[in-house]
């Protein structure tokens, strides 16, 4: 009748909806490059929310449509629609169908993030520090770098703190993500996969420049990982040899550049941190409380770097500066020598 | 059918307040010795939650919330209205105990299973202040419902006065010593949480002052009768449920946990 | 001069001022004598500003004429049965008991603040529309902010102006039309439904105080520990939530008051209009979850003012709580969002079909059923945030289950409209782009329930397509709906249709390239709450389309408030039942008389039986007919 007329219609619609919803949008190419074993069961159950996605938004709005087409009043026509007050029978049908779906997908869902979660207990651990706003990575060989270096498919524990507010790990390639949290180390396993380089960043709102805590993260093969950290061992042996000699003002320059020039100027002009052009040596500096620095000497620029909010300058505010306490002294030392030199 | 209003256990008894509290105090009692003996967290929720439901049937008389499918058809009557302002009443309690339930569960998320070393003597001291107190309520509002004004602004004045008691005992006594053993508001998480627990309930200890006295002014200016006498009610009701909180609070801060 | 004083709202805002000062002023004194610094940055130090704060939003209530009522019962005084006849333009300007008055008031305030939140909107996304700092630069500088911590004041304000432009929405739209629905003359409690309203307004001033009290940069969740170093207007920006959760509590606890016991005679649950079940199911929510947001953002409050270490791990805290306390109120509250949006669909689509709503009681039971499973699923905010692993997996479940009690609404939706005579006046339209948005918004929901795709998904524009579709369909679109559809019993004049249908073409498709291309950017790695992305991911154009997009959803809004403005000048006549509805308000005439009925109703029938002969809803109750006692 005319009922199964309708039924067979709104039924070929929906799967041709359904069928060229998904095929749009999958062709589209809705991920990023799938960079690590993660992305894997990742992409696969996101494509599987696509196709049930696809359907249900297919069969409401195809419906919705042909009802609005074929049941909307001619002109002309009086009267009301027929009176239909429910089918007992339909809702429990519509009740159980979805509520089976749901444990469907809880079930694949938890089997999912098992394997998004699989340890492997030989993985190589990277420490990760977050920070207003950026990023550090201490490796277990003992140095520090500012990007990410990877061996390609093999699993790191990245063992994560921050050292101010929530910050959170996110490579979008790579999929997964967790928050950092001070004082307490979170965990996350990543598997990269390809060789390439890939864009950290921090996403969970950390203030003024959240948009901008962005760091490299750059997958080698392991042979050339292997290479970069004999060169890092290298380098970071070298300098503590160095640095046990006395302070250098050019491995201070170098440090500034990495680790302070974000904040502190040259030029004279204050930025997010005062400027160090003629800092060293200045007399009655004011801070925010109204006191006074007598001298700026190497004791007070010591204390600055390492424990920033023991005095803070004016027109400054508290928490404006992270804590460099992780610096070695020799480091701290080398970055005064550079600032004695900027009359 | 059974009339909530009129049945004999509901009808107002003076000596039916006394053996309740003399009951509370019991428990009271066996709350703090299972305490110092095992410290056995289900023995004392179990003990709470007696004391609480004890509270809640026969000084709150939360029954009566039955009789809101009653005088429907008169909208403007005293009686309707009455009922009306039950119900609302206990929805803003119900919202209230939110508030505090949200205070248990940020108490036992930052401390666990430990506590602060309290005084307990001081514990002990103000709890009871604050359960007497509910017992001259319970008496307080019998008083006005066998038609004893008199009897009513006495048992009223000497709720407020324990009321005020409560707060002066841990505001200005447990809160400094307390702070002279080194817990105070800024230590740490755990004697955080114990200042804004005492703290918010104090706040509301104070504000049930305030609504008593207001009650006992106009019951001594003779506004209240046993017929009408819903603000009577109402600051009964609000003053049972601080004590309600409190019956939660105390072992919470004082009796559960090992000692941190 | 002396008019302008007399209304409520005037007098409300000159003491708020003086309130603030006052209260700021004593805590500047206290701390003189302390030795503590008195004075600060912005004049009055934080504790100063934060009990000020304080004093003002209550100065405000007493200078309105919120309280006054309730202090002459404290003092034993009678106050009469207030019949408003009062019916001058000023009673919207002050405090009064009429249920339709407050409603009214509700909504106005509704409009100013989504315009507000707006335009908030408008500024972030046109500096976002191309990748770089275009005007938001680090050189920019407006109310002690740099251009960054500008954008996130702003982003920030918009999310929690918005949710309070719809708390106090849905508020407007419940409290005007429950009672008239359920055949009362007006709330259970209408002083404190009068309270209820005005006691968003000074919690408004105090959010938008936050913008010039040097910002906050942590978004409407307002998360520690960052929270912690943020300038004093995240003082403000709490204090304002704090306060206009006493709106949402006791807005509530008078709905289910009023609906418990003003229903007319013969009015048994299952013969309610169906909004009212979702005005409860709304109401259960707000009353009780609302104290959670309370508790948390007064623990950072504290802990800013006193230095109390709740969520400092060293001192013992935890960051985690506070998004437990938070979201335990957060998630609930987006139902509270879209509950009674569904439930204008569900009024709706039977009077324009011309048919029974499809299912009755279980739409009316899957109402409750969201409240009651929206309780259960707010961890699935934090998948991501450290709290403890095993915790993931069940919210996951819980949270796929919300989607049976929906599906069965939508399933009833489309059931109604099978086989009806469909007509497609304006309302028809926002019901139906409504439900097409909300159907996006719902299917876009799982994806971030399965816990490992959510860890991609977590803080991106994925996210925050999701929740416009959500929020544009289960709110703004019904709302719309509300407005186009009752505005005539509200006034006794309809609104241009023409102008209606433009508003409608102008938002709709542009709505839904807004949000399409939110998700597509936010899969390809686009965070949100960034003021800058880089243009080496490739979003430029897709940015500037969604700026677009966005100034075209303003200008169908545009639309609407020119139509509102040319109606109340000489908009068509509508005082009938123009839309020839079974619901009892569209039995008498438009606009209401004061007291809603002029004679009690009976009910004696279904709701939505269209397409039955003789089968009335309602029967007036005329003098000389003897009532019969059930």
């Amino acid at each position: 009748m005319r009922n199964v007329r309708h039924i067979v219609t709104i039924t070929a619609l929906v799967l041709l909806s359904t069928y060229l919803t998904y095929v749009g949008l999958t062709s589209l190419g809705l991920m990023p490059a799938a960079a690590s074993a993660q992305a894997g069961p990742i992409d696969w159950l996101f494509d599987i929310h696509v196709i049930v996605m696809s359907f249900l938004f297919s069969l409401i709005t195809v419906i919705l449509v042909y009802s609005l087409v074929v049941f909307r009043r001619k002109p002309g026509e009086t009267g009301d629609g027929t009176h239909i007050e429910g089918n007992t029978g339909l809702e429990i049908f519509w009740t159980i169908v979805p509520l089976i779906a749901v444990i469907a997908f809880g079930i694949i869902g938890a089997d999912n993030l098992r394997n998004v979660r699989a340890a492997d207990p030989n993985a190589l651990e990277v420490r990760v520090i977050g920070f207003q706003w950026g990023w550090r990575f201490e490796y277990p060989e003992g140095f520090s770098s500012t990007t990410l270096y990877l061996p390609a498919n093999k699993q790191v524990l990245l063992k994560m703190e921050s050292s101010d507010v929530l910050h959170s790990f996110w490579v979008p390639e790579f999929r997964v993500k967790q928050d950092l949290i001070p004082g307490r180390v979170t965990e996350l396993r990543i598997t990269p996969t390809q060789v390439g380089e890939y864009p950290l960043m921090c996403a969970e709102i950390c203030g003024t420049s959240h948009a901008y805590m962005v760091s490299p993260v750059v997958v080698v093969s392991q042979v050339a990982y292997d290479a970069w950290v004999a060169e890092q061992v290298v380098a970071y042996e070298a300098e503590l040899l160095a640095s046990e000699g006395q302070p250098d003002a050019r491995r201070g320059e170098q440090l500034y550049t990495q680790y302070c020039q974000v904040c502190h100027s040259l030029t004279g002009t204050d930025g997010t941190g005062p400027t160090w052009k003629g800092l060293f040596g200045r007399e009655n500096r004011p801070l925010a409380d109204g006191s006074v620095v007598a001298l700026v000497d190497e004791e007070y620029l010591y204390e600055s770097i390492k424990a920033p909010n023991a005095k803070i300058a004016q027109g400054f505010n508290i928490n404006g500066m992270p804590s460099f306490s992780y610096l070695r002294d020799s480091q701290v030392y080398d970055l005064i020598e550079f600032i004695k030199t900027l009359e | 059918m059974h009339n909530a209003e009129t049945s004999h256990e509901h009808k107002p008894n003076l000596l039916q307040g006394v053996n309740v509290f003399i009951v509370l105090a019991v428990l009271t009692a066996i709350e703090f010795f299972i305490a110092i003996t095992n410290a056995s967290l289900l023995l004392i929720s179990i003990v709470a939650i007696l004391k609480a439901a004890l509270v809640m049937y026969y000084y709150m008389h939360v029954y009566k919330l039955a009789d809101v499918d009653k005088h429907l058809d008169d909208p403007h009557s005293y009686e309707h209205k009455l009922i009306s302002n039950r119900f609302g009443l206990w929805l803003f309690i119900l919202s209230d105990a939110f508030l505090f339930a949200g205070l248990l569960t940020a108490r036992f998320n930052l401390a666990g299973l430990t506590r602060l070393d309290l005084d307990q003597e001081l514990g002990l001291i103000v709890t009871a202040v604050l359960l007497l107190s509910s017992f001259f309520m319970n008496r307080a509002e019998t008083q006005m419902k066998l038609g004893n004004n008199k009897g009513f602004v006495v048992n009223t004045a000497l709720t407020a006065l324990l009321g005020i008691g409560f707060v002066v005992g841990v505001v200005a006594v447990e809160w400094p010593d307390a702070a002279s053993h080194g817990i105070t508001a800024s230590a740490n998480a755990s004697s955080a949480i114990f200042y804004m627990m005492t703290g918010m309930h104090a706040f509301h200890v104070i504000t049930g002052i305030i609504f008593l006295l207001i009650v006992l002014r106009n019951g001594m200016k003779g506004l209240y009768t046993p017929e009408k006498h819903w603000a009577v009610e109402a600051a009964t009701v609000y003053w049972h449920f601080v004590d309600l909180v409190w019956i939660f609070f105390y072992p919470a801060l004082y009796l559960i946990g090992r000692l941190a | 001069m002396k008019n302008f004083l007399s209304l409520g709202l005037v007098r409300g805002l000159i003491a708020q001022f003086i309130g603030t000062l006052a209260g700021g002023l004593f805590v500047t004194a206290i701390r003189a004598l302390m030795g503590l610094p008195a004075f600060d940055k912005f004049f009055f130090s934080e504790p100063a500003w934060v009990f000020g704060g304080l004093v003002g939003a209550l100065s405000f209530l007493v200078g309105v004429g919120a309280v006054t009522d309730w202090y002459k019962w404290a003092k034993g005084e009678p106050t009469h049965e207030h019949h408003d006849e009062d019916r001058r333009w000023q009673r919207y300007f002050g405090v009064s008991l009429d249920h339709k008055v407050i409603g009214i008031q509700y909504v106005f305030t509704a409009l100013v603040l989504l315009s507000v939140g707006g335009l908030f909107a408008l500024i972030f996304r046109t500096e976002l529309s191309q990748s770089g700092l275009q005007f938001l630069t680090e050189e920019f500088r407006i109310f002690d902010q740099n251009g960054l911590q500008f954008y996130n004041t702003l982003m920030s304000l918009h999310g929690m102006i918005m949710i309070v432009s719809i708390l106090l929405g849905i508020a407007g739209m419940i409290n005007y039309l429950v009672p008239m629905m359920i055949g009362a003359s007006d709330m259970a409690f209408p002083r404190l439904n009068a309270f209820s309203f005005w006691v968003a307004v000074p919690a408004g001033v105090l959010l938008l105080s936050s913008m010039v009290l040097g910002g906050f940069d942590t978004g409407w969740t307002g998360y520690p520990p960052l929270a912690l170093r943020a300038p004093v207007g995240i003082q403000m920006f709490y204090l304002g939530v704090w306060v206009a959760g006493w709106s949402s509590i006791l807005g509530g606890l008078n709905l289910v008051v009023t609906v418990i016991r003003l229903r007319a005679k013969g009015m048994v649950a299952f013969r309610m209009p169906i909004f009212v079940w979702a005005a409860v199911a709304t109401s259960i929510i707000t009353l009780t979850a609302t104290q959670m947001i309370g508790l948390a953002f007064q623990l950072v409050i504290f802990e800013r003012l006193l230095g109390m270490p709740f969520f400092n791990v060293q001192a013992g805290g935890n960051p985690v709580l506070f998004q437990h306390l938070f979201w335990f109120y957060s998630h609930p509250v987006v139902y509270v969002f879209v509950l009674p949006g569904l439930g204008i669909f569900s009024e709706l689509l039977p009077v324009f079909a011309r048919k029974p709503l499809f299912g009755y009681k279980w739409v009316a039971l899957s109402s409750l059923a969201i409240a009651l499973v929206g309780f259960l699923v707010w961890a699935h905010h934090m998948f991501a945030s450290g709290m403890n692993e095993y915790l993931r997996v069940p919210f996951m479940y819980s949270t796929l289950l919300v989607a049976v009690p929906t599906g069965v609404k939508f399933f009833s939706w489309v059931a109604t409209l099978w086989q009806g005579k469909i007509i497609f006046p304006t309302p028809m339209l926002f019901v139906l782009g409504g439900i097409v948005v909300f159907l996006l918004g719902g299917v876009t929901g799982p994806p971030h329930a399965t816990v490992s795709t959510d860890l991609h998904l977590h803080d991106t524009y994925f996210v925050v397509g999701h929740f416009h579709d959500t929020m544009f369909g289960g709110y703004i679109f019904p709302f719309f709906a509300a407005l186009y559809y009752w505005y005539p019993k509200a006034f006794g004049k309809r609104l241009d249709e023409r102008l209606g249908k433009l508003h409608f073409w102008l938002m709709t498709p542009s709505f839904l390239i807004l949000t399409l291309g939110m998700m597509r950017i936010g899969l390809l790695g686009m965070r949100r709450r960034i003021a800058d992305y880089d243009a080496m991911l490739g979003f430029d154009v897709w940015h500037t389309i969604l700026t677009v997009a966005a100034y075209l959803i303003a200008a169908g809004i545009l639309v609407f408030f020119w139509n509102v403005y040319i109606t109340a000048k000489n908009g068509e006549p509508a005082t009938g039942n123009i839309w020839n509805s079974r619901s009892p308000e569209w039995q008498a005439p438009s606009p209401l008389p004061v007291h809603n009925y002029d004679k009690p109703f009976e009910v004696v029938g279904e709701p939505y039986d269209y397409g039955l002969e003789n089968a009335p809803y309602i029967k007036t109750i005329e003098e000389n007919e003897a009532v019969s006692h059930a």
